[in-house]
């Protein structure tokens, strides 16, 4: 069968990149650390991988607002390299810094580069914020992660996390079927309520899509529960698989079924 | 090519940036200054890159906050009318977001000149001073009454001085050293008679060299010190720890030689593990002075031998109550609930940033504190076995300075943590503070890891006290080196050389290396943004050779700088009895033991409300303790996750099991009251945390710190017994120190006479390794109806703890150390087996506390019902009642097991008693005292630090 190559991308302040190289390596996929500066001066490319990640972490200090200056970089000089990717239909997912860097280049939830229409802003706390949180899987235009219900707990970790856009814009992703996971209360129902949502995002939006489903975003970080000891409660309560390793299992398994 | 600007356009363009929806009474605007560039560029970056127009707005060159009174009256008219107030670090002061701001504005091809950044403050109504105080710190940051003509700091290189010394009176010599080179007359005349044997005067920077190596923070003058304890002559402390350590090297990899200790791990790994205490800059200004000791708790983990990766920290702070009234501080101290507030925000800010998991840490509160409060940062990581210890570098091998830059921050701060703290400490020594760049710290990192595994490093060394003066010193001292400091990296023009070879400007390592390795090196640096520059040659001289340019500004034997300091002879007084230190933490509990119920009840609401037992919960939420995830257990877990645990245990290796457990113990009053069993009380504190988790304490390694005030007879007869206290610990559980620090200037002096000692604190920090992370026990409770019980001998004895208010001092409890080791051995083996369901020590708050915790993260009540408690009550001994459940004792363990049948055949061979069980109304009562629920007591719990952290 052929390999899935991800390319686990770097920037100055990335810092959850050795966990997402263990999650896609344990999904079955080939990963590979790339700097940001590899592929500004060519020496590697993205046309050699099938899965584009961006990991959490503070990328350049989270300096200016969270994301934005790598945003920028990947705007102005690769700009070619991201619209090639997805011509050849790459998949992209962005975790917590990951997911504020897409959002800040439009990627996010329209797929258009350099045009924002939505934000992740400061938490509605006033800080960084790490705790366990439920997650619920929608039904939505991601094309690998198409079961939905409630999926779990995740790690969240973020200080501006709060998922932000006019009501105009909310309802039209909703509409569009770009929400793929929310924050919910111990009911699984969707809620404003902190700490179970633990930002204050928009209609409980913890993960967005692109509407051609293949670009995936989310505060909350799937790679820190791929295994049973990552989780805090694992010694009181029995965990069948870990809740966050399916979705790198289904974008590995993805790329897979499509490319045979 | 610097663009022209024409004559009326501004040098400066200012934007400024603020939230369209506002939150309470202040209105907070940022404020971008930009210098070189058009207004079209600045409104460019303000769009692209400052302002996100979905929630900000912004203006260019006006003022963007609406309250009236600009520009007139003084910050605290403004704070009381109303009005707008500018904050922004001082010139020279390094603002870590300005290099990012510099590289967006040059990815949409903008060339600055130079950018800053602050903060810009409107008051929407009157309001108190204590605003001020919250949003800034004079020591770094000032307050903006007009607009900077430019932002970059000019000047021209300061020259050497040759300074008149051989002739100097003694009177001069001490002169000279008060307030700078803090040496005693002593060690001055010693350098006088260098330099007359030498016939010629040293130039200032061989002074500050001489002073900075000779300091007590890098020669642990007195660890070294011939002692005279009682008129008897004893070993230097530093080499009785030593020789006993190293009885005990089974595991030892490295220890005493290298920034941190290291010890062998699994599969050819090792790990390391370092603390360290950052009190003085912290005591002036908390944030920066505890990001720097993060900062350098994990370079020190970096710099042991070849490189090491940083796996997590474990954070302890000592500080005066919060609500310590204002009154009670002496001049020239912080109030300490803002060092509280400013710590807290110094890990989240630092260590979040970095990427290490802080997922150990522990908060201790006494008065005295108030002038010199601790911060100590323990770090640890781990590193190929194989590349553990430092190379020894060859001739020819070069020194290459990599990370930031080189600035006036940061000196004298070596000499500077030597020395006492006055009121004249915020005045004189302001330079020794600065801010972290943590993005600067974590690519320097990922820059040696990468360079370390292509086997290109001789060996890595930390800036940190005494900059490049004691880093490339030591690493120099057999073959001597030439330095050519005219090529560091500077921050800004105008620094004297003395100045750059001394800074302790963040964020710097050394590399040692062979030139061949050098091209790849620098490749690697520079795919990572990593400024490298080659500043020193190992050149076989034994010499210290120092160039600015053309011109020697240095040159010291080695053998002189680092042998020349004579060693101290120091008498010490043994304490007699008893110290009782004062503390004003347990004021306003109950005067008398309790007989009613409720009486009990407030007890213990008082108690796991008092400062160091209540829930730091709100705290560890904003530091992140997931990252890199590795931890295999969380600081709190349980059903609602808010029951804390002893220890934590890292899985470093994300395919293997293996398991890296840390945990520390300390307790500033029972080291006061008595410094030896003080100090074992400490450290059965540490091992209990550490096992009641699954350590292994066989396997596992020790740091000690000691944070004591100014050692004059009597501190250092105390010292001495904790120093003794260290030793027979490790005698009695057969397992060495092998990394440490002391810091021996815990003394703050008013001018009005005033004397603080803060009290004498040791901390013992233990990490070790176990075969497999799932051979491990969280402590909240699992079951209902499940047996509770008491493994160990707890003490009857109280300490002064929370409840000894109207008793006075009845001594610190003493841990059997036969016992102990033991108990140890007899747990570890119960958790192993698996059959321990949860467990938690028994230490500050007591047996109580530490069942009540372990109800909180089950969600279930217990029932104690010993016949022990039974027995007192029936004779009426209401105080052994009080003792037994309240008495801060060490070295034993509260444990869950299905049932006492199971419980005997864990514990046969050590003392162990059934306290009661667990039951599925969640109250926690005492047979014949009381009954509570549990949701009540938790929310005094919780209180404090919920309402000082949301």
């Amino acid at each position: 069968m052929r390999q899935v190559r991800v390319c686990i991308l770097q920037s100055d302040g990335t810092n959850c990149d050795n966990e997402l190289f263990y999650a896609f390596k344990k999904a079955g996929g080939i990963p590979q650390f790339v700097h940001v500066n590899e592929l500004r001066d060519k020496s590697k490319s993205l046309k050699d991988f099938d899965i584009l990640a961006l990991p959490g972490g503070f990328s350049y200090g989270d300096d200016v607002t969270s994301g934005k200056i790598w945003a920028i970089e990947l705007i102005s000089f690769l700009r070619k390299e991201i619209e090639d990717f997805r011509k050849k239909e790459g998949l992209i997912i962005g975790i917590c810094n990951g997911f504020q860097v897409l959002v800040r280049t439009g990627l996010l939830p329209f797929g258009e580069l350099g045009v924002m229409d939505t934000t992740l802003a400061p938490n509605d706390s006033g800080h960084f914020e790490c705790r366990w949180i439920k997650l619920k899987l929608e039904k939505s235009k991601c094309v690998f992660l198409q079961e939905s219900g409630p999926v779990g707990y995740f790690s969240v970790n973020h200080g501006e996390g709060k998922f932000f856009a006019n009501n105009e814009t909310i309802k039209t992703m909703e509409q569009s079927g770009l929400v793929v996971f929310r924050y919910v209360d111990a009911n699984g129902n969707p809620t404003q309520k902190y700490p179970d949502n633990p930002n204050g995002s928009l209609n409980a939006i913890a993960g967005v899509s692109d509407p051609t489903g293949r670009i995936l975003g989310l505060m909350p970080h799937p790679e820190k529960f791929v295994d049973t000891t990552q989780y805090p409660n694992w010694r009181r309560e029995s965990i069948d698989k870990p809740h966050g390793l399916f979705i790198f299992e289904d974008m590995v398994n993805y790329v897979k079924e499509e490319k045979v | 090519m610097l663009r022209r600007v024409k004559k009326d356009e501004k040098m400066i363009q200012t934007v400024r940036v603020k939230n369209i929806k506002r939150k309470g009474d202040i209105e907070v605007a940022k404020v971008y200054r930009l210098e070189g560039i058009s207004e079209g560029d600045a409104r460019r970056l303000a769009e692209k890159v400052f302002c996100e127009s979905l929630i900000q707005t912004y203006t260019l060159n006006e003022p963007i906050l609406n309250v009236h009174l600009r520009g007139e009256g003084n910050a605290a008219t403004k704070l009381h009318l109303g009005g707008v107030i500018e904050i922004a670090y001082k010139p020279g002061v390094m603002n870590p977001e300005v290099a990012s701001i510099m590289k967006a504005s040059e990815d949409l091809g903008i060339k600055l000149v130079a950018a800053d950044s602050s903060h810009e403050y409107g008051f929407l109504k009157p309001l108190s001073k204590d605003v001020l105080r919250d949003l800034f710190n004079p020591m770094v940051e000032y307050i903006v009454t007009e607009e900077p003509k430019t932002l970059l700091i000019k000047g021209t290189p300061g020259k050497t001085k040759i300074i008149r010394f051989r002739r100097m009176s003694d009177s001069e010599l001490l002169e000279l050293s008060k307030d700078k080179l803090f040496l005693n007359l002593e060690e001055m005349k010693v350098i006088q008679n260098y330099f007359q044997k030498i016939k010629r005067d040293p130039t200032d920077l061989e002074l500050e060299t001489l002073a900075q190596t000779w300091s007590e923070h890098c020669a642990h003058k007195t660890f070294k010190a011939k002692l005279v304890v009682d008129g008897k002559v004893k070993e230097p402390l530093f080499t009785r720890i030593k020789k006993e350590a190293l009885k005990y090297n089974k595991n030892i990899v490295s220890a005493f030689v290298d920034n941190a200790g290291a010890m062998d791990f699994y599969d050819g790994w090792a790990i390391n593990g370092k603390a360290e205490t950052h009190n003085a800059p912290s005591a002036i200004e908390p944030y920066g002075g505890t990001m720097t000791g993060s900062g350098g708790g994990f370079r020190d983990v970096v710099a042991t031998g070849q490189g090491a990766k940083v796996l997590m920290s474990a954070d302890i702070f000592c500080l005066a109550p919060p609500d310590l009234p204002i009154d009670k501080l002496p001049t020239g101290t912080l109030p300490p609930d803002y060092i509280l507030k400013r710590v807290v925000a110094a890990i989240r800010d630092y260590d979040n940033r970095v990427g290490i998991p802080t997922n150990n840490g522990s908060f201790h509160f006494h008065e005295d504190f108030r002038a010199k409060p601790i911060v100590l940062i323990g770090a640890y990581g781990m590193l190929p076995k194989a590349k553990a210890k430092k190379g020894e570098p060859e001739i020819g091998d070069i020194g290459v300075v990599i990370g930031g830059r080189t600035g006036r921050d940061g000196i004298h701060g070596a000499t500077f943590s030597s020395g006492e703290m006055s009121e004249r400490t915020m005045e004189v020594n302001a330079t020794a503070v600065q801010i972290g760049n943590a993005i600067e710290e974590k690519r320097v990192f990922d820059a040696i890891l990468k360079a370390r595994d292509q086997d290109l490093i001789r060996a890595v060394q930390d800036l940190g006290a005494g900059g490049f003066s004691s880093a490339i010193g030591e690493m120099g001292v057999k073959l001597g080196v030439t330095i050519h400091l005219e090529k560091a990296p500077v921050k800004y023009q105008g620094l004297a050389p003395w100045e750059i070879f001394l800074s302790e400007s963040q964020e710097r390592m050394l590399i040692i290396l062979h030139p061949k390795n050098l091209k790849r090196f620098y490749q690697i640096c520079k795919k990572y943004n990593v400024e490298a520059t080659e500043i020193a040659r190992f050149d076989g001289s034994k010499r210290l050779q120092v160039f600015y340019g053309k011109e020697k500004v240095g040159g010291l034997e080695m053998k002189f700088l680092y042998g020349g300091l004579p060693q101290r002879v120091m008498k010490a007084i043994h304490p007699r009895g008893v110290h009782s230190a004062t503390s004003g933490v347990t004021e306003g509990l109950p005067r008398g033991e309790p007989k009613k119920e409720n009486e009990w009840i407030e007890l213990l609401e008082k108690t796991l409300s008092s400062g160091d037992v209540n829930s730091k919960e709100p705290i560890l939420r904003q530091y992140d303790h997931t990252v890199q995830g590795t931890n295999a257990l969380s600081p709190f877990a349980g059903v609602g996750m808010d029951g804390p645990n002893d220890a934590a245990v890292i899985r470093p290796l994300p395919d293997k099991p293996y398991g890296m457990v840390v945990s520390h113990g300390l307790n500033p009053k029972l080291t006061s009251a008595d410094p030896y069993w003080g100090t074992i009380w400490s450290g059965a504190e540490a091992i209990s945390n550490y096992v009641a988790v699954g350590g292994d304490y066989k396997n596992a390694s020790l740091i000690n710190n000691y944070i004591w005030p100014f050692p004059d007879e009597e501190w250092l007869g105390r010292l001495d017994a904790a120093v003794d206290g260290v030793v027979d610990f490790m005698k009695a559980l057969k397992i060495p120190v092998i990394s440490g620090k002391d810091s021996l200037s815990a003394t703050y002096r008013g001018s009005d006479g005033t004397v603080i000692y803060s009290p004498p604190t040791v901390c013992i920090s233990i990490f070790g390794k176990i075969p497999d992370v799932k051979k491990t026990v969280s402590s909240d409770f699992k079951k209902v109806g499940s047996t509770i019980f008491l493994v160990g001998r707890n003490i009857h004895l109280r300490g002064e703890g929370k409840v000894a208010t109207k008793l006075h001092l009845e001594g610190v409890p003493r841990v059997d150390l036969k016992l102990l080791p033991k108990v140890l051995d007899v747990m570890h083996k119960a958790i192993v087996s698996g059959k321990v369901l949860s467990c938690h020590d028994v230490s500050e708050g007591g047996l109580i506390t530490s069942v009540f915790e372990m109800c909180v993260g089950g969600n279930v009540g217990a029932k104690i019902f010993t016949s022990e408690v039974k027995e007192m009550l029936q004779k009426n001994h209401t105080s052994e009642v009080y003792d037994f459940l309240f008495a801060e004792t060490a070295g034993c363990f509260i444990v869950e097991v299905e049932n006492e049948t199971v419980a005997k055949r864990l514990f046969a061979g050590v003392p162990f008693k059934i306290l009661g069980k667990t039951t599925e109304e969640e109250k926690l009562s005492v047979d014949g005292l009381f009954s509570i629920d549990v949701a009540l007591l938790q929310k005094a719990w919780s209180k404090p630090m919920k309402e000082i952290f949301s």
